[in-house]
C-alpha cells in the first residue's frame, strides 16, 4: 500500500502535492478542534476564576454540552445522509410529555412508558422519512410540519387530560424503576465523595446534604452523549452502513445505481434522529421529574448549528460525528461561559450568529478544495 | 466476431410504454462476450430507456431479456448487478465528496468480522483500490483522495474499473465520452479496449460516430424507439452511420451545405 | 483563503468586544444574580431589569439578570446551577415549576447561597426549597380577587387570553378568575401564542364565535395590547368588561380611555428591588424581615393613573 501511494514518474505533473495544511483542513473535525481550543483558551483567560472551572461549573457546561451532543449526533448523521429534521425540538417536548402522561396520568410502570415512548418517537421518525422519500419533498418542509404537529399535540394532550401544560410527579412514579436510572441516574458517585474528602471539590455547607460533595456523580446524560458519539462515529467511519450513509447524502441516484438501499438508509437515519431526541427527553424528564409543553423549543436549530460548526455540509454527504460532538461542546461552553465571563446574555445570539456564519464559510471553502470546484 | 458463440445477453422485441408514450417499439439486440457493441442514436432515440431496461431500472412493457441462456426478470438494479450487468452512467458514476476507496466499494463494502461485529475493512479496500487504479493507469495521491479531485475521464475509468472488479459480465457505458476532452476521451476508449480484451461484453452508448468506430465491433442504430439495423465493423462507413442516426436524408442535404464537417 | 482569514478576524473582534467591556465593569461589593423564567420576547420583564439595576446602583452591589432565551424551564434549571457554580452572595429566582427548579435551588441553598423566590411559585414552596422569603403576588389568589371583583360588577362569563400557556402560573390566574366568578373555566381559556397578530386574530375569532362573552381577561401586555386592538376592530371596546394582569403603556392608555376596567398591578418593581435591598442588608447588617412580602395585587383604575403613566413600562 505504501509503495502504491508513491507518485510515479509519468503521472500527471499538473497535480500539485497537497500541502499538509490543506490536507488537515479537509478533515471535517478540524474546525471543531480549533474552535474548541480557542473557546477554552478564551474562557480560561476571561472567566478562569469565576467558578466556571470548579467542579460545579465544569459539571454545568458539561451537562449542557452533553445535551447538545445527544441531539447533534442524530442531526449529524441525518445531515450526512442528505436530510434535515426540524422536528427534533418538538420531538423532545412530545417524548417527555408522552412519558409523563403514560407514566403518571395513566400510571403505567415507568419502564413501559419509556419503551412505548421510544417506539412512538421512532415511528414518527420513520413516518417523517417515509413521507420525504415517497413524496420527494424537501425534508425541511416535511419535518417543519412535524414540528408544528408534535408541538400542538404536546400542548393539547396534557391540557385535555389534566388541564395543565406541565405534568409533574415523575420522580415519585419512577421510584424503584429499573429503567429510569439508565437515563436519570448518576455513576461514579464514590469517586466524587473521595475527591471531596481530599478537598478537591467543595461540599454542601448546610441542609440535609451538608458534607456531601456539590457534584455527586456523572449524570447518565453525559454517559449517553459519549456513548452515542462513539457509536455514531464507528458506524459512520468503520462500517458498511456508514459508507451507505455518506453515499445516500452525497448523491442518492448514484448510490441507488450501485445497489445502495438509499431509502432504507434515510428512513433509518430519521428514526435514529428521533431516537436521540427521545434519549434527550427521557434523561431530562427523569432528572427534573416533570414534563412541560415548552421543553425543547428551538433545539432543532441548536442541533443543526452544532453539526455545522462541527464541519458537516448542509448539502449532505460530508461530515463527522466527532466534529458534531466538538460543535456541541463549543456551543455548550460558549453558552454557559458567557455568563461566567459576565457578558450580557442577549449577546450570546450575536456570538452564535457569527460563529455559525464563520463555520459555514469555512465549510464551503473546504468543499471547494475537496470537489475541485473553482 | 464469431457468431457461432452464444450471446451473453439477448434483448428480444423490447417495448416500453410510459403512459401513452411509446419509448421503445420493439428493439432487439444481442451482445457477445468480448465484443464492444455500440448503441448509436440521436437524443430522444430511446437509448437511455433501452439501457435502463437492460440494467433493471425499468421493466419492459413487452419483450424478453435472455441472459446467459435464461430468461431474466430484473426487479431492480440490484438484481441486474448481482447477475453481472453493471452500468456506468455519465454523470452519476461517482460521488465527488467521497474518497476513491469509498466510491470504489460503494454498495460492495468488504467486511471484516470482529467477534459479533462487522466492520468495513479499510485496509483491504485501500489496497485493492490502489492496485486497480494503477492497472488503469491512474496515479492517486492516496486511497482517501476525494473523487471530486479527479478529472471526468478518470472518474469514468474508476467507475469502469469498479464494475470490472466486481465481476461484471456485461458492462453498459452511458455516453462515457460525451463531456470529455480529446485526451481524456482517448484514455476512456483505451480502457474500454482493455476491458473488452478481458472477455467482458461492452455496450457502448454514444452519439459520436468517431468514438464508436474507434472501439466498436458492431453497431446498432436506434431511431424513434426502433432498431434501424446492426452492422459489423468494416461493413459500414462513418457517413452511413451518421445518416442512419439522423433518420435519413435530411442530414445529407445539410451535410452538403456544411461541407461534410458534421 | 482570504475570506477565511477575514472571517477569523471578524469573529474574534465581535466575540472579544463585549468580554472586554464586561471585564472592566466589575463593581465592588456583593454580587446577586436574578434568574427569571421569561423568554427574551416578554417585554414585561423590562421593569424587573430596570428595578434590578436601580437597586444595584442604590445599594452599591453587582447585579446580573439571566433568563432562558426561549422560556424553556429545563434551560432555566441549568442557569440556576450555573449561577450557583459562579458563587454569588445571593440568587433571586422565580419558581415557575417546582418539579424542575426545586433541585437546583435547593443545591444553591445547600452550597451556602441565600435565595429569595420572586414572582412565581407560592410562599409554601419557597419555604420548602429553603429560600429566605417569597416576594410576589400569589397567582391564584390574585386571579380569585379579580374574579370576585368582576362578579360584583355582574360578570358571569369571560375569555382568558393566555399567552404563556406552558407556565402553570398563567393557567392559575385564569382558574382563580373563574373560581372568583363562580363558573367553570372549561374552554373559556385560549392559547393565544406570543405573536401580536396571532393573538389579535384569535381573540377576534373567539369573540366572533361566542358573542355573548361578557368579559375579557388578559395576562399581561403581551396579550393585552393585541386584545385592545381586537376590541377596537370589532367594536366591543369600552362595551365588554376588560380586565388585565400587569401594566404597560397601552394598558394604561386603555384604562384612561375606559376600554380597560382595571389592571392588576403586581408591582414587579418591588419583586426585583426588594430582594436586593433585603439581601444586601442581611449580608451587611444581619437584618431580615420576618415574613414573606406580597408585592400585589393592587387594582389600578382610571383614578390615580398619574405616577403609573409616568413610569409605565419602565418601573411600573
Amino acid at each position: 500500500m505504501s509503495d502504491a501511494a508513491q507518485p510515479q514518474p509519468g503521472g500527471d505533473e499538473r497535480i500539485k502535492e497537497i500541502s499538509g495544511f490543506r490536507k488537515a483542513l479537509i478533515r471535517p473535525e478540524l474546525g471543531g478542534i480549533v474552535g474548541a481550543i480557542a473557546v477554552f483558551t478564551f474562557f480560561i483567560i476571561f472567566a478562569g476564576d469565576s467558578g466556571m472551572f470548579n467542579a460545579q461549573g465544569i459539571m454545568n457546561w458539561s451537562v449542557v454540552s452533553a445535551q447538545f451532543m445527544i441531539i447533534a449526533v442524530g442531526a449529524c448523521m441525518l445531515m450526512i445522509a442528505g436530510e434535515f429534521d426540524l422536528s427534533v425540538g418538538s420531538m423532545i417536548g412530545f417524548a417527555g410529555m408522552s412519558i409523563a402522561i403514560l407514566g403518571v396520568t395513566l400510571a403505567w410502570p415507568i419502564w413501559l412508558a419509556i419503551l412505548t415512548t421510544f417506539a412512538l418517537c421512532m415511528a414518527v421518525g420513520a413516518l417523517n422519512g417515509y413521507i420525504v422519500i415517497k413524496t420527494g419533498l424537501p425534508s425541511f418542509i416535511v419535518t417543519l410540519a412535524a414540528l408544528f404537529i408534535l408541538r400542538g399535540f404536546t400542548i393539547f394532550f396534557p391540557q385535555a387530560i389534566e388541564n395543565r401544560t406541565i405534568i409533574g410527579g415523575i420522580s415519585d412514579a419512577a421510584e424503584g424503576d429499573w429503567l429510569a436510572p439508565v437515563f436519570g441516574g448518576e455513576i461514579l458517585g464514590g469517586v466524587f465523595v473521595w475527591l471531596a474528602d481530599l478537598g478537591l471539590i467543595d461540599t454542601f455547607e448546610r441542609g440535609t446534604r451538608a458534607g456531601e460533595p456539590v457534584v455527586d456523580g456523572i449524570p447518565m446524560l453525559i454517559v449517553w452523549a459519549l456513548g452515542l458519539v462513539a457509536v455514531g462515529h464507528i458506524v459512520l467511519t468503520r462500517t458498511k452502513f456508514g459508507n451507505w450513509v455518506f453515499a445516500a447524502g452525497g448523491d442518492p441516484q448514484a448510490a441507488r445505481y450501485v445497489g445502495v438501499p438509499v431509502n432504507r438508509v434515510k428512513i433509518l437515519m430519521f428514526m435514529f434522529t428521533a431516537f436521540c431526541a427521545c434519549v434527550f427527553a427521557t434523561a431530562q424528564v427523569m432528572e427534573f421529574g416533570s414534563a412541560g409543553a415548552d421543553r425543547g423549543l428551538l433545539k432543532e436549530f441548536e442541533a443543526i448549528i452544532a453539526v455545522v460548526i462541527g464541519g458537516a455540509l448542509l448539502t449532505g454527504g460530508y461530515g463527522s460525528v466527532i466534529g458534531a460532538a466538538l460543535g456541541a461542546l463549543i456551543f455548550g461552553v460558549v453558552q454557559q461561559g458567557l455568563f461566567f465571563a459576565g457578558v450580557e446574555s442577549s449577546l450570546f445570539r450575536v456570538f452564535l450568529g457569527v460563529i455559525l456564519l464563520f463555520a459555514v464559510i469555512l465549510n464551503t471553502y473546504i468543499r471547494r478544495i475537496i470537489t475541485g470546484e473553482r | 466476431m464469431s457468431t457461432d458463440r452464444a450471446p451473453i445477453i439477448e434483448m428480444k422485441d423490447i417495448e416500453k410504454h410510459f403512459g401513452s408514450v411509446i419509448a421503445l417499439a420493439g428493439v432487439s439486440l444481442e451482445v457477445y462476450p468480448g465484443e464492444c457493441h455500440c448503441l448509436l442514436g440521436d437524443n430522444g432515440a430511446g437509448k437511455s430507456t433501452f439501457i435502463k431496461t437492460m440494467s433493471g431500472v425499468h421493466k419492459p412493457t413487452k419483450g424478453e431479456i435472455i441472459f446467459e441462456g435464461q430468461p431474466m426478470n430484473f426487479a431492480d438494479p440490484r438484481d441486474a448487478i448481482s447477475a453481472g450487468i453493471a452500468t456506468v452512467y455519465q454523470d452519476l458514476a461517482m460521488i465527488p465528496l467521497m474518497s476513491v476507496t469509498r466510491n470504489f466499494f460503494m454498495g460492495n463494502e468488504p467486511i471484516r468480522k470482529r467477534g459479533p461485529l462487522r466492520f468495513f475493512d479499510h485496509d483491504y479496500a485501500n489496497r485493492i483500490t490502489m492496485e486497480e487504479m494503477r492497472k488503469m493507469g491512474i496515479n492517486l495521491r492516496g486511497p482517501d483522495q476525494a473523487v471530486g479531485t479527479l478529472s471526468g475521464g478518470e472518474r469514468q475509468t474508476v467507475a469502469i474499473a469498479r464494475a470490472v472488479h466486481f465481476g461484471a459480465k456485461v458492462l453498459i457505458l452511458d455516453e462515457p465520452t460525451s463531456a470529455l476532452g480529446v485526451r481524456q476521451t482517448a484514455n476512456v476508449l483505451a480502457t474500454v479496449d482493455k476491458v473488452r480484451k478481458q472477455g467482458i461484453a461492452v455496450v457502448f452508448i454514444t452519439h459520436n460516430v468517431r468514438h464508436a468506430l474507434a472501439v466498436g465491433d458492431r453497431f446498432t442504430v436506434l431511431n424513434r424507439g426502433q432498431t434501424l439495423g446492426t452492422a459489423q465493423r468494416g461493413q459500414i462507413t462513418p457517413e452511413e452511420l451518421q445518416d442512419m442516426m439522423a433518420g435519413g436524408q435530411e442530414l445529407v442535404a445539410l451535410e452538403d451545405s456544411l461541407g461534410g464537417t458534421v | 483563503m482570504k475570506v477565511f482569514a477575514k472571517s477569523v478576524a471578524l469573529a474574534a473582534m465581535v466575540a472579544a468586544a463585549p468580554l472586554l467591556v464586561a471585564g472592566t465593569a466589575q463593581a465592588e461589593g456583593e454580587r446577586y444574580v436574578l434568574v427569571s423564567h421569561a423568554p427574551d420576547s416578554d417585554s414585561w420583564w423590562n421593569t424587573i431589569k430596570n428595578a434590578l439595576s436601580l437597586a444595584g446602583d442604590q445599594m452599591g452591589v453587582e447585579v446580573e439578570y439571566r433568563n432562558p432565551p426561549t422560556g424553556d424551564l429545563a434551560d432555566m434549571a441549568r442557569i440556576i446551577e450555573q449561577a450557583t457554580a459562579s458563587g454569588p452572595d445571593g440568587i433571586i429566582t422565580t419558581l415557575a415549576d417546582y418539579d424542575v427548579l426545586s433541585g437546583p435551588i435547593q443545591a444553591a441553598v445547600d452550597s451556602g447561597i441565600d435565595v429569595i423566590i420572586m414572582n412565581s411559585g407560592t410562599p409554601a414552596q419557597a419555604a420548602d426549597v429553603g429560600a429566605l422569603m417569597y416576594v410576589g403576588q400569589p397567582e391564584y389568589d390574585a386571579g380569585l380577587a379579580a374574579g370576585q371583583r368582576a362578579a360584583r360588577d355582574g360578570v358571569t362569563s369571560f375569555l382568558c387570553v393566555n399567552h404563556y400557556i406552558s407556565s402553570p402560573a398563567s393557567t392559575e390566574r385564569c382558574q382563580g378568575f373563574a373560581d372568583g366568578l363562580g363558573v367553570d373555566l372549561g374552554s373559556q381559556m385560549i392559547d393565544s401564542g406570543q405573536d401580536p397578530a396571532e393573538i389579535q386574530n384569535r381573540v377576534l375569532a373567539y369573540l366572533n364565535a361566542n358573542p355573548e362573552t361578557e368579559a375579557v381577561l388578559t395576562l399581561g401586555p403581551t396579550s393585552a395590547d393585541p386584545t385592545i386592538l381586537a376590541l377596537e376592530e370589532n367594536g366591543m371596546a369600552g362595551d365588554i368588561y376588560f380586565g388585565t394582569f400587569d401594566l404597560g403603556d397601552n394598558i394604561v392608555q386603555g384604562i384612561r380611555d375606559g376600554v380597560i376596567e382595571w389592571g392588576i398591578d403586581q408591582q414587579p418593581f418591588l419583586q426585583a428591588y426588594l430582594p436586593i435591598v433585603v439581601l444586601t442588608n442581611y449580608h451587611r447588617y444581619g437584618v431580615l424581615p420576618g415574613n414573606n412580602i406580597n408585592s400585589g395585587p393592587g387594582f389600578i383604575t382610571a383614578d390615580g393613573l398619574e405616577l403609573v403613566e409616568t413610569y409605565a413600562g419602565e418601573f411600573r
